[in-house]
């Protein structure tokens, strides 16, 4: 009833955002997939319809199957550590002990750095020459790492530098989730003789299960896209290590100038993200 | 209660407004400036009273010579104003690409490296200068240097300066370890480098180091001076000449320096000249133009000439910086007013004094023969490189997919640097490069 008398307003409030979404968001996707099926000539830049060839040729090139690869593999690890350990340190900023806004407030720090910042900072706090992470190693008497220069370790050593940039974030979202839970509900789980694990599984992660979809869900995608870091300190190396879909496809369309293929590229990225996408939804979804 | 009603129904609807007030207002915002700009260009060809602002994308290391050839350039020409973006060399090729390949015409003069000239014309990049620069203007520049500009004839760039390499030392260093000087007309060769080298390296000292880690264009007068070709003739192939058996023993010795004999630093390029101006490194190939950078920071250096490998051929680098004018460029008239300066006229003159880089221009380079000034340590630099380009350089390949080769043999050294089997690298290199050249067949270099 209410609904139907201001529906008229409802309309105009999503307007702009409605506006926005299809400009920003479902018009460059038309045009992604529109554009890769096309290629750029030579001297005249005029395009010709050349249909499925930029995705043939992507799928002949093993170039672009190691780049899957590595996107996949730094995915699947990604995901899960940064989702876990942002409920974790949401759990520790929800205790109540003394002085918590001050970190809550810390833990805020690196997410108000910039990705290029944090990856400028990153990249000489991990080289093998001075860094100051290395010099710690040598004086707890480890040996020096190469961190970045390696083809083993750099994959790695992104996904921490992320993680660290990104989980603070993260957290928040869930610590406004766990700051919902009544504390009456866990009180009285506690009097039922509920070890804090079991009040975990049955109390505190059914209800959080709304927060935990949008950051199952948010983080994927956030990842997926994931392409800064990779760009600005390792662009793709050592050996292929780190060499995304993302930056194979900017690679493509600004180094190679190959228009056609950096679009089939971002289309199959789309079509993995929204694929796994479904599949959280599907798991995840939320009873009520 | 009844108060709450009417400040909800305003809510309501002001919201939106609001919203939709600050759509309007960033629209004609961006209207604004696009009518602002393009009236300034309709201006800027048509009428000479106007001032009319062209945007020179350089390489940021060149902001001191290139500012007070702008400063002088804009005193002859007030009505002209030249804006520099400067941008660091990683990211200049990518920026050039972005900008030009979406046609932006905020674009007017840009740096464009001679193995690109032929990129960049494929791809519809430059406007041709054959009419915009007087018809006597290619005899003033030497002919290799013209012909490296020209692409079916016509020149697309204007030769703005080049560059060749010396071995620069530490001469406190040297006196520390008890080694004699090296001989500053006798050409070391590169085992005698390593052998020296590995004597030099100690505690926080290295032993050598080149200045462009990672960077063909440095690297390649290792495999040039094994004689190995880079490209097939046509410049579309790769395998078989990069990773040919010459070339993996070019590039082994280097990787060797690193990770056998170790006495380079796995720095990169950035860090290079700092390393050697604070003696962390003794003996440095660099270019010629680094000669007042190294002077100025007061260490006490000698300079030689650059190695080559025992009984094989003399190769040095040899690059060079040209500028050319965009496609897209709405101020074709200005922009060729300023590349006649920079490569002509006064311009090329300040950026010689300023820069210390190797002129492309024919009467600068016979005043280095003749005047005194240059038989001078340091100034002599300047003498042994204008001498190496003449006789050993060894220009870079020509391929109109030249980008492409070089990014991955970039990434390919790095590789090698850090450790990997300079084989493989290769190997896994020509692999992607042949597939990208694919799309220049009917395009060939020749």
């Amino acid at each position: 009833m209410k609904l139907k008398n201001n529906i008229g307003s409802i309309l105009l409030f999503l307007l702009p955002t409605l506006a926005g979404l299809f400009l920003f968001k479902l018009y460059p996707i038309f045009s992604a997939v529109v554009q890769s099926v096309y290629t750029t000539q030579f001297f005249t830049g005029e395009k010709s319809f050349v249909g499925l060839q930029n995705y043939q040729s992507l799928f002949a090139d093993p170039v672009f199957w190691n780049s899957l690869k590595v996107t996949l593999v730094f995915n699947l690890i990604i995901n899960p550590l940064q989702i876990v350990l942002a409920f974790a340190l949401a759990m520790l900023l929800n205790t109540k002990i003394k002085r918590i806004a001050f970190f809550r407030g810390i833990h805020f720090v690196p997410v108000a750095v910039s990705v290029p910042t944090a990856c400028v900072l990153w990249n000489i706090m991990l080289s093998p020459e001075q860094g100051v992470v290395n010099s710690i190693l040598v004086a707890l008497g480890l040996d020096p790492q190469p961190f970045l220069g390696s083809s083993l370790q750099a994959l790695g050593s992104i996904i921490a530098i992320a993680s660290w940039k990104g989980v603070g974030y993260w957290s928040l979202f869930l610590l406004a989730g766990l700051q919902e839970i009544p504390g009456s509900l866990l009180e009285a789980s506690s009097l039922d003789g509920a070890s804090r694990w079991k009040q975990f599984v049955h109390v505190i992660l059914p209800l959080m299960k709304r927060p935990l979809t949008f950051i199952v869900v948010a983080v994927t995608t956030a990842n997926f896209l994931l392409f800064s870091p990779m760009y600005i300190l390792t662009k793709g190396g050592p050996e292929n290590s780190t060499n995304v879909l993302m930056l194979e496809s900017f690679n493509n369309a600004f180094l190679y100038s190959d228009m056609g293929r950096s679009y089939a590229i971002m289309v199959i990225l789309l079509l993995i993200t929204l694929t796994v996408v479904a599949l959280q939804f599907k798991w995840l979804r939320t009873s009520h | 209660m009844i108060p709450k009603q009417p400040v909800k129904r305003f809510a309501a609807w002001c919201a939106p407004m609001l919203a939709a007030a600050v759509l309007f207002t960033g629209c004609s915002q961006g209207a604004g400036t696009s009518a602002d700009s393009s009236s300034s260009n309709g201006q800027g060809s048509s009428t000479s009273s106007a001032t009319t602002e062209i945007s020179f994308e350089a390489y940021s290391n060149y902001e001191k010579p290139l500012t007070k050839v702008v400063e002088a350039f804009e005193q002859q020409n007030p009505n002209i104003k030249v804006k520099m973006n400067l941008v660091p060399i990683d990211q200049l090729t990518e920026t050039i690409e972005i900008k030009l390949s979406s046609k932006a015409e905020d674009l007017d003069v840009l740096f464009v490296d001679t193995p690109l000239v032929m990129n960049y014309s494929v791809k519809g990049y430059l406007e041709p200068l054959d009419s915009l620069i007087p018809a006597d203007a290619k005899a003033k520049w030497t002919k290799s240097a013209v012909d490296t500009v020209s692409y079916k004839g016509e020149l697309m760039a204007a030769p703005m300066n080049s560059s060749s390499q010396v071995l620069y030392y530490n001469k406190d260093i040297f006196k520390k370890k008890g080694i004699p000087f090296p001989d500053a007309d006798k050409r070391m060769t590169w085992e005698e480098v390593r052998d020296l080298a590995k004597q030099l390296t100690s505690d926080n000292v290295y032993g050598f180091s080149f200045e462009q880690v990672d960077k063909a264009y440095q690297l390649l007068a290792l495999s040039d001076s094994l004689s190995a070709k880079m490209l097939s003739d046509d410049g579309l192939v790769s395998s078989g000449y990069s990773n040919s058996p010459e070339a993996v023993k070019a590039f082994q010795f280097y990787a060797d320096l690193f990770n056998k004999d170790k006495v380079s630093p796995k720095i990169k390029k950035e860090e290079s000249i700092d390393y050697f101006t604070s003696g962390k490194v003794a003996m440095f190939v660099s270019t010629n133009q680094n000669m007042p950078k190294i002077r100025d920071s007061g260490l006490n250096f000698g300079v030689t000439l650059h190695p080559y490998f025992a009984g094989q051929k003399v190769a040095t680098p040899t690059g060079a910086w040209n500028v050319g004018i965009s496609k897209y460029s709405e101020h074709k008239e200005a922009s060729a007013k300023f590349i006649k300066f920079l490569t002509l006229g006064e311009g090329a003159k300040i950026l010689f004094k300023e820069g210390g880089t190797l002129p492309p221009q024919i009467d600068l380079l016979n005043s280095i023969d003749t005047d005194p000034k240059y038989e001078q340590f340091p100034d002599n630099v300047i003498r042994i490189a204008a001498k190496e380009s003449r006789e050993t350089a060894v220009p870079r390949p020509k391929t109109p997919g030249y980008l492409e080769w070089e990014k991955n043999m970039n990434k390919a050294f790095e590789d090698m640097k850090n450790g990997a089997d300079p084989q493989k690298a290769l190997d896994d290199a020509v692999h992607v490069i042949d597939n990208l050249l694919k799309k220049y067949k009917g395009v060939a270099a020749n």
